[in-house]
């Protein structure tokens, strides 16, 4: 198994409404889905999944949707909402400014000083 | 916000849905975990096991879900609610007390916040009631709404607003026919437009519609309101039609207006209304009357977008072009302040009669009831304290196994809100049982007020946010208190903390408090109290005591004008004839009964200061002034020699002969009275007494003019003949059973006479003052029954703090009688504990009552705010009371029986 990484506060967030914005899924989907995106690297809590789904469902930024699943039951499928995709979009432009800083804050080498 | 209050809601409204779907939701997921671990080789058990460890517990996850829809604080709620409801109900003797004292306090709020909404603050039920203004004349306290038809005429041809209409529903007492005689009903008369333009609210049928109240042949038309048509005709739809017969005339019912819409004027309900122009056919120049201002009331609806200064210029202009023409300028360039400028009036909540006279009485209730309120408050927070201190143990409890005081504190504003609310809904009920109670108060006199005090929305909503203010108020601090608590000594030792009698507790400051306010409330009633006696007991200059009235009408269409110089002469010989009677008589006005007639005089050699000058004038037969008991100073009184052929003599009050005439005899000196066609010199014969003739509250009396009814005399208002309507007065040796007697057969001796003449408002003289002194009245009685309140709930709480005291010293006093102390001394000491608090209360109160007793000072009639009488006899009164309520706990100190109270705890 890769080695996981433990995920910083407000992320798991922001993976949701990325994992949702792909395709509609359910929760165990939600979960699968975003440790195939992120190459098996994050590891999420099975625990603190649903209460941030619901949460993010009560912010209105995703709705649910009863729907079949593959081997036929009955499973509430997560949609992104507009109000989400506007949050995903300035998540993510903060997330890929702070890693750029933080990437070229721990490169720096005693020369650039 | 809006997205999350919606989810909320949803979320609770469907609550086992919520519940159930997130059951699935967690099953669907442990299942499909499971699945893909069987397809990775994992056996079927370990396989759910496994997703079930990996899951985390199903239960905390559930709750976090929950937390996250905002679900907890509800759950916390309600749970605070179930667990308050079993507390409370588990001591029920708490409960009941802590209920009543605030159900009589909020009670005593929604009664007269009810009465407060009926005067002062709704809004007329009809189409945007703030675009209407009453057109009237000089701004500010001047302002009077007196006006004239050809007045109302110019301002509707003006165009200046959307609508103009104009109405009168002073004194219109409707006699209608029916099967078992006649009814007198309360009606109007109005212009044809109305209800279109005030957008009066009809149930059935219609307003009117004409336009034209100057037709020759007027429809004869009638609206009723809904209370006449539930009363007449039982509601029926087939109303619309059917016909009312007024002075032989039929109108024909075309509609019913809503139960809400009573009439412009508040307490006022037109049952009848008919249109202005049915005035004409009686009154042919009613509608072209130039010269005389009179209750005429004039209505402008503001055009969308208009601002009420643009229509107020405009209208002013129209005004003085008005007064200035030759007819009216004698008004409006007399000496008096008044027709100076138009003045727009906002008739939103109706026409102000009711609420000028009302609102600072009401203002002065509202804070008694707010103080009542107060001491009911401190008796529910000294209870809670008192609870809160057996309840400390529990609170140490729960704090040690790690509740949140915050949640604590919660948990004990949810218990005092619901005794709030309870004590609030319980309020509601003595509040409406109450109210009609106090609006018979009103209806003393010959004219009704009827107010409407059905409860509504903002009674409703005044009554709950008093009781949530006060669920608030006095549950925060025994809260806080409460939670304060040093975990070890509560939980150490069985509660009995502070044991030391005479410590000034936190329960004898409230209780002093509450004996402070009760000073204050109880001198305010004192003072109202004593104003009103002091104008029962006030000597107006005429006797009240053994003498009955009543009036007389013989207007009807079948009496003719000629008859009735005899029928009043035949009626007083009969009147006379009857037992016990000592004097009867026959005047067109009688001391203080809402009449008013004020005439132009010109005295040769007299110059005034102030121009045209006014006399209060009345029309008597010569027993007039026995009957009243008005002594003659001067000259001769009337005789039956002064009838009509004879020279025109007049009796004249003190206070005229001074003002006219100075130190000079009045005796044969002459005067003029009236204006116009209406002028007649009189000569004065003598001079009587003063008499408060208009009011009772006057520096000076008034300066009157009397004449005699056999030499007549045209009244101000042209058609009515001076002998169509008197009042028969009638004064007896003083038995209380021939003022009975002679009431019951006043009907009949006016109708063995004649059977057109129609009798009405028989009452004695006293009762006509009771009708004078109405807001004197109610303020008394009510505040009487604040002060009575507010009495009650202090004594109740000093009794509870005590007795409680007491209970927690048992122990304390048992040693002390065990070691020898003498009953006497324990009683002497607990009493003496009861009136360390009462003293310090009362002389706060008294500092209190000083201050805020200037507030009520207009109210007040032949006695200072300040006065000490009043004063010292509330702060008698309550020492009394509380030392009653103090003796009962000090005895049960003295009593106590030191084996039993060494042996307990």
């Amino acid at each position: 198994m890769a080695k996981t990484a433990d995920l910083l506060p407000g992320t798991l967030d922001l993976l949701i409404l990325k994992a949702v914005s792909l395709k509609p899924l359910h929760g165990y989907g939600v979960l699968l889905r975003i440790q195939q995106i992120s190459g098996n690297a994050l590891e999420i809590p099975q625990g603190s999944l649903y209460p941030a789904l619901y949460r993010l469902e009560h912010q209105g930024l995703i709705t649910a949707e009863w729907g079949e699943s593959d081997n036929k039951r009955k499973a509430k499928y997560y949609t992104v909402t507009t109000a989400g995709r506007r949050r995903l979009r300035e998540e993510t432009e903060g997330w890929r400014r702070l890693a750029t800083a933080m990437a070229a804050a721990l490169d720096a080498t005693p020369d650039e000083v | 916000m809006l997205t999350r209050l919606r989810s909320l809601g949803a979320t609770l409204f469907r609550r086992d849905r919520f519940e159930s779907a997130m059951r699935d939701e967690m099953q669907f997921h442990l299942d499909a975990y499971a699945d893909d671990l069987v397809a990775a080789g994992v056996p079927r058990q370990e396989a759910d096991r496994r997703a079930r460890v990996e899951f985390g517990g199903t239960e905390r996850v559930k709750e976090e879900c929950r937390q996250a829809r905002g679900l907890r604080i509800v759950d916390e709620l309600r749970q605070d609610v179930r667990y308050g409801w079993r507390s409370m109900s588990k001591a029920p003797a708490f409960t009941t007390a802590a209920v009543l004292s605030i159900a009589l306090g909020i009670g005593a709020n929604t009664a007269i916040f009810t009465l407060m909404d009926a005067v002062l603050l709704r809004s007329m039920p009809i189409r945007d009631p703030g675009e209407l203004y009453f057109i009237g004349h000089d701004p500010g306290a001047n302002a009077s709404m007196s006006a004239n038809y050809p007045m109302f005429e110019r301002y509707r041809d003006a165009g200046i607003f959307g609508g103009v209409t104009v109405y009168d529903t002073r004194g219109q007492g409707f006699r209608v026919a029916t099967e078992d005689g006649a009814d007198t009903v309360d009606g109007q008369f109005v212009s044809g437009n109305y209800h279109a333009v005030l957008g009066v609210p009809i149930v059935l049928g219609r307003g009117f519609t004409s336009e034209q109240d100057r037709a020759a042949s007027p429809d004869l038309v009638a609206v009723i309101s809904d209370h006449y048509w539930a009363r007449r005709f039982g509601r029926s739809p087939d109303v619309l039609g059917k016909t009312v017969t007024i002075r032989e005339r039929k109108f024909t019912i075309v509609g019913v207006s809503a139960a809400a819409f009573y009439s412009l004027d508040p307490g006022v309900r037109a049952d009848i209304t008919l249109p202005i122009s049915v005035r004409a056919l009686d009154d042919k120049e009613f509608l072209d009357n130039h010269t005389g201002f009179i209750s005429l009331r004039i209505v402008g609806r503001l055009r969308k977008g208009m601002r009420e200064t643009q229509a107020l210029a405009a209208t002013d202009t129209v005004f003085h072009q008005y007064m200035s023409e030759p007819e009216q300028r004698w008004v409006y360039e007399g000496a008096s302040k008044s027709f100076r400028a138009a003045a727009l009036i906002p008739a939103a909540r109706g026409t102000g009669d009711l609420r000028r006279q009302y609102t600072t009485p009401l203002n002065v209730l509202m804070g008694m009831v707010a103080l009542v309120l107060l001491i009911g408050c401190a008796n529910v927070a000294n209870l809670l304290l008192a609870r809160a201190a057996a309840r400390s143990k529990e609170v140490a409890v729960r704090l040690g196994v790690g509740a949140g005081r915050a949640r604590l504190v919660r948990q004990f504003l949810t218990e005092s809100l619901l005794v709030a609310l309870a004590g609030g809904a319980l309020g509601l009920v003595l509040a409406f049982a109450s109210a009609r109670a106090i609006v018979s108060l009103f209806n003393v006199g010959p004219i009704s007020v009827l107010l409407d005090v059905n409860p509504n929305a903002t009674v409703l909503t005044f009554t709950t946010l008093v009781s949530v203010a006060t669920g608030i108020a006095f549950g925060l601090v025994p809260a806080l208190r409460a939670t304060r608590i040093e975990l070890s000594p509560a939980l150490k030792e069985n509660g009995g903390a502070d044991a030391h009698g005479g410590r000034w507790t936190t329960g004898k400051t409230l209780v002093a408090g509450q004996l402070a306010i009760c000073v204050v409330v109880i001198a305010v009633a004192g003072l109202l109290v004593r104003t009103l006696q002091n104008l029962k007991t006030l000597d107006a200059g005429f006797r009240k005591d053994h003498v009955l009235l009543y009036d007389v009408d013989t207007t009807a269409v079948g009496f003719s004008t000629e008859r009735r110089p005899a029928f009043w002469a035949e009626l007083v010989e009969r009147v006379r004839a009857r037992p016990g009677v000592v004097s009867a008589s026959l005047s067109r006005r009688t001391p203080i009964d809402f009449s008013m007639e004020f005439r132009r005089i010109e005295v040769p050699g007299f110059q005034s200061k102030e121009g045209i000058t006014g006399v209060s004038t009345n029309v008597v037969t010569p027993e007039y002034f026995a009957t009243f008991g008005i002594g003659l100073l001067r000259g001769r009184g009337f005789t039956a020699q002064d009838h009509a052929q004879a020279p025109k003599v007049a009796l004249v009050s003190a206070a005229m002969a001074r003002f006219f005439y100075g130190d000079d005899d009045p005796i044969g000196r002459s005067f003029i009275l009236g204006g116009g066609r209406l002028r007649d010199t009189w000569t004065i014969v003598g001079v009587i007494e003063d008499v408060r003739q208009e009011r009772l509250r006057t520096s000076e009396p008034t300066r009157m003019v009397y004449t005699p009814l056999a030499q007549g005399t045209r009244g101000l208002d042209p058609r009515s003949d001076t002998l169509a309507r008197l009042t028969v007065e009638i004064r007896t040796a003083g038995d209380s059973d021939q003022l009975t007697a002679l009431a019951t057969s006043a009907r009949g001796d006016a109708r063995a006479l004649n059977k057109d003449a129609v009798v009405s408002y028989v009452r004695t003289m006293n009762e006509q003052i009771d009708a004078a002194l109405i807001k004197e009245n109610v303020l008394a009685t009510l505040s009487t029954a604040f002060g009575a309140l507010a009495l009650i709930l202090s004594a109740v709480g000093l009794y509870g703090v005590m007795a409680y005291g007491v209970a927690r010293r048992t122990r304390e006093i048992g040693i002390r009688l065990a070691l020898g102390a003498a009953r006497s001394t324990v009683l002497w000491q607990t009493l003496r504990d009861t009136f360390s608090v009462a003293a310090t209360g009362i002389m706060t109160g008294i500092g209190g009552a000083l201050l805020l007793a200037e507030s009520v000072k207009v109210l007040l009639f032949g006695l200072e705010p300040r006065d000490p009488l009043t004063l010292v006899g509330s702060a008698s009164i309550l020492l009394v009371t509380t030392l009653l309520a103090g003796y009962l706990p000090a005895r049960k100190a003295a009593a106590v029986d030191p084996m039993q109270a060494l042996r307990t705890e």
